[in-house]
């Protein structure tokens, strides 16, 4: 059973269609990236999975319920927008919480001091939020989210405003959480954490899904380019669609990228071209990068490197 | 729903709101406001006697007669004052012939007289003290109003021409020697009978009118007396007068001052939900306007429903207001068992609304339920504030509406009206919990307090669910300043 399913989820803001017909699952252990620009519509998915807003139509199961019979003990939710009760030290905040989700104080605050030691916070574990930098505070809302253990951990822009040392560790915590078994969830726009972290991908365009799948499922959406130095026969080699000169390199070389044919192999034309006495200087598989599946099919626009 | 993280919300709540400065100085000024009050008041209050100077230049009786006659009426007063202690306390055994001992009559000279003859208010405390418990405060006798010191020399001595610029210096002394006014009888008094008065201030119309009543009597006497009638009858005549005998409820006992009495208690609740709902209600919103500015809600809303956040606000709020209370109903407790006598006598007619189950549960029931009605209006407007300076544009026409009414509604209980504007506060249910708090301890119809109360509750209810959607649809569209038309739609929303 997914830990997290959606099926034919919509929302609907007045004329606004935020959501549009998403389905997707995600099992234990997976890390499921989602990937959209600004208005895609991911944070209002994420609100309707945990039941803080409801959909228009559609169906949302989390470990086999419907959202609104909370399992929040079984859930870490970390939002794009962050904040604390300034007053409150680091450790009463994660203690809060973790009560909140069902958890004796005791416990919490056992796993809470353990997370913040991890965090690098533990001498600044009474300190109020309102004495710590930013950063800080980010963390310890991190700590919020994962107090509990959570089966299911959905981090809504986890990166953003985090620096590289941080976003380490926040890579770090997602690992850690999907080997023990958590389904865990998280949308960006970044492209490098989806490609370092993610087993699937879903991506959005104005609340509609333009792909799912794993990330080489996702480059393969575009056929692959081949840089090759050789003579003007290459472009009549089987299998090549399209050879487009870069450089004359003298001598009758040229620098050339090639695009194959649909369906069509690189190992194919790399023998048709040994077995045909087409020599080579270079051949060079260049697979399409997820920033470029993300521009074919959310657009430029919407693209952050 | 979530007993469990309502009790949280509530207890974080109370926890944010009891670690503010503001909660401890509100939590004890009031009681030391409370307590200062009295001391300052007596501290400022003018107990000392007015010195009134009365030179007599014609040489008569005049100056006797008006100081004797000041005296009467000074000794008729601590009289009358002893008269009702002794009511109060029921220790007529200590004397039963004395006049302070007879609570039926309008006292007379002859009471008056009686009084001084066995012993004065020296001996009167004496026979008192024998008898009385030993918890019964001692009766403190009032001070006497005015004080007749001899003319000093210098007015004696001054000629017409220096008299005005004297009885200036005069007036004008400070210290032991100060005099507030100077009367003067002419030396062709009683063939002119003008008399001066000078006075630092405006004289007090009692004090007018007993010189007045005394000059008069010692003209017409003269008067008499020159028209040939012997002085006795002459006396007989002027001192002529009825017999008033006098009805009175015992202390504390009469319709006007019962009613005041009786109404301490419902009175001081109504203000004290007043107090305690605006502080409470403004610290809560401010904890509101944090989670909103601060960009808390989501995270809390990934824990728990809008609605259990709600309940636990609002629970959070009444604990607050509950323990103001207690801490003051504590402070007045420890003053009134401290100050055991006094206090106690006054408190005492006070509680009497106090000894009914029905209307102790009624004050309970009204105190609560407006308590929940009005915080919740607090709760609606932190869910729609993004700032405290945003949320005080929607607080400030809510708690005019409010509180305005109840200021007139409170004055008219005090002045035993009933009418017209009271009954439609006791039925608005925003209102009605001061309304009948307040009326309870003047009386107020069985069916008044069910059906108001129904309505209250009915009132609270549709709080609960279109406040609710309010506070639900309101916590998530931060930025977004609703018009009157998203109002109405986040009140009619099911969730969304």
């Amino acid at each position: 059973m997914p830990v997290l399913e959606v099926e034919r989820l919509t929302k609907r803001f007045g004329e606004v269609l935020a959501v549009d017909d998403l389905s997707f699952a995600v099992r234990r252990g997976e890390i499921f990236g989602f990937l959209g620009g600004n208005g895609a519509g991911k944070t209002t998915t994420l609100r309707m999975v945990l039941d803080i807003i409801r959909p228009s139509s559609g169906r949302i199961a989390v470990f086999g319920n419907a959202p609104d019979k909370r399992n929040t003990a079984a859930i870490g939710f970390l939002p794009e927008e962050r904040g604390l009760y300034g007053h409150m030290s680091a450790i009463d905040t994660i203690v809060y919480f973790a009560r909140l989700k069902g958890m004796a104080a005791a416990e919490g605050r056992s796993h809470g001091l353990e997370l913040l030691a991890r965090f690098d916070l533990a001498d600044r574990a009474t300190a109020k939020i309102s004495d710590m930098s930013k950063g800080m505070a980010q963390k310890v809302q991190l700590a919020t989210a994962l107090v509990n253990r959570p089966q299911l951990l959905m981090l809504d822009e986890p990166f953003s405003g985090l620096d590289p040392v941080n976003q380490g560790l926040l890579e770090d915590e997602i690992l850690r959480a999907s080997e023990r078994g958590a389904a865990v969830i998280f949308s960006t726009h970044v492209m490098q954490h989806a490609e370092r972290l993610c087993d699937r991908l879903l991506l959005l365009r104005k609340g509609h899904k333009r792909f799912e799948g794993t990330i080489d499922e996702a480059r393969a959406t575009l056929p692959a380019r081949i840089a090759a130095i050789a003579p003007r026969s290459i472009a009549a080699v089987a299998g090549v669609a399209h050879a487009e000169p870069v450089e004359d390199l003298g001598a009758g070389w040229h620098e050339w990228t090639i695009t194959l044919a649909p369906d069509t192999e690189v190992g194919e034309v790399l023998e048709r071209c040994t077995t045909g006495g087409v020599p080579l200087r270079r051949f060079e598989e260049r697979r399409a990068s997820l920033h470029d599946v993300f521009v074919s099919l959310v657009g430029t626009a919407e693209v952050q490197p | 729903m979530n007993r469990a993280s309502i009790m949280l919300v509530a207890r974080r709540e109370f926890r944010q709101i009891a670690a503010m400065k503001s909660f401890w100085l509100t939590l004890l000024l009031v009681p030391i406001a409370l307590a200062l009050g009295p001391i300052v008041g007596q501290a400022l209050e003018d107990d000392e006697a007015t010195r009134v100077v009365v030179l007599d230049r014609s040489g008569g009786t005049a100056r006797a007669a008006i100081v004797d006659r000041f005296e009467f009426e000074e000794d008729r007063y601590r009289l009358s004052a002893l008269s009702r202690y002794v009511r109060r306390h029921g220790l007529e055994q200590a004397d039963p012939q004395a006049p302070w001992a007879q609570h039926d009559r309008w006292y007379t000279a002859a009471d008056v007289a009686a009084f001084r003859a066995q012993g004065g208010m020296d001996a009167a405390i004496a026979a008192l003290d024998a008898v009385k418990p030993e918890e019964t405060s001692s009766f403190e006798a009032p001070e006497p109003q005015y004080e007749f010191p001899a003319a000093p020399e210098t007015l004696v001595a001054a000629s017409d021409d220096e008299l005005d610029a004297r009885v200036d210096t005069l007036l004008d002394s400070e210290g032991d020697e100060e005099v507030a006014t100077v009367v003067m009888i002419g030396r062709d008094y009683p063939a002119d009978p003008t008399i001066r008065l000078w006075s630092n201030e405006q004289p007090a119309t009692s004090f007018v009118t007993v010189l007045q009543d005394v000059l008069t009597g010692d003209l017409r006497q003269r008067l008499l007396t020159g028209r040939g009638l012997s002085p006795q009858e002459a006396q007989a005549i002027q001192s002529a007068a009825p017999a008033i005998a006098v009805t009175t409820p015992p202390p504390g006992g009469g319709a006007r001052e019962a009613l005041l009495i009786r109404s301490i208690v419902p009175l001081a609740l109504a203000y004290i939900l007043m107090m305690s709902l605006m502080l409470s209600g403004s610290w809560m919103l401010q904890g509101s306007v944090e989670e909103r500015s601060n960009k808390l809600l989501e995270s809390l809303l990934a824990c728990i429903r809008p609605e259990e956040l709600m309940y636990g606000k609002l629970l959070g709020a009444l604990a607050v207001g509950f323990s103001m209370i207690l801490v003051w109903v504590g402070c007045a407790a420890v003053v009134a068992f401290a100050t055991h006598g006094a206090i106690a006598d006054m408190i005492r007619p006070a509680l009497a609304p106090l000894t009914s189950p029905g209307i102790i549960l009624a004050m309970i029931y009204f105190f609560v339920a407006g308590y929940v009605a009005i915080s919740i209006l607090f709760v609606a407007i932190g869910a729609l504030a993004d700032s405290m300076s945003e949320a005080q544009g929607y607080l400030m026409p809510i708690l005019l509406g409010i509180l305005l009414p109840i200021t007139f509604l409170i004055q008219a209980i005090v002045m035993g009206q009933t009418g017209i504007m009271v009954q439609v506060l006791t039925w608005v249910p925003l209102w009605t919990p001061f309304a009948v708090l307040a009326r309870l301890g003047a009386g107020i119809e069985m069916w008044e307090i069910v059906g108001s109360g129904v309505l209250l509750a009915g009132f609270v209810w549709l709080e609960i669910v279109f406040l609710g959607r309010l506070f639900r649809a309101s916590l998530l569209s931060q930025g977004q300043k609703p018009g009157l038309k998203q109002l109405f739609e986040r009140f009619r929303a099911t969730p969304q």
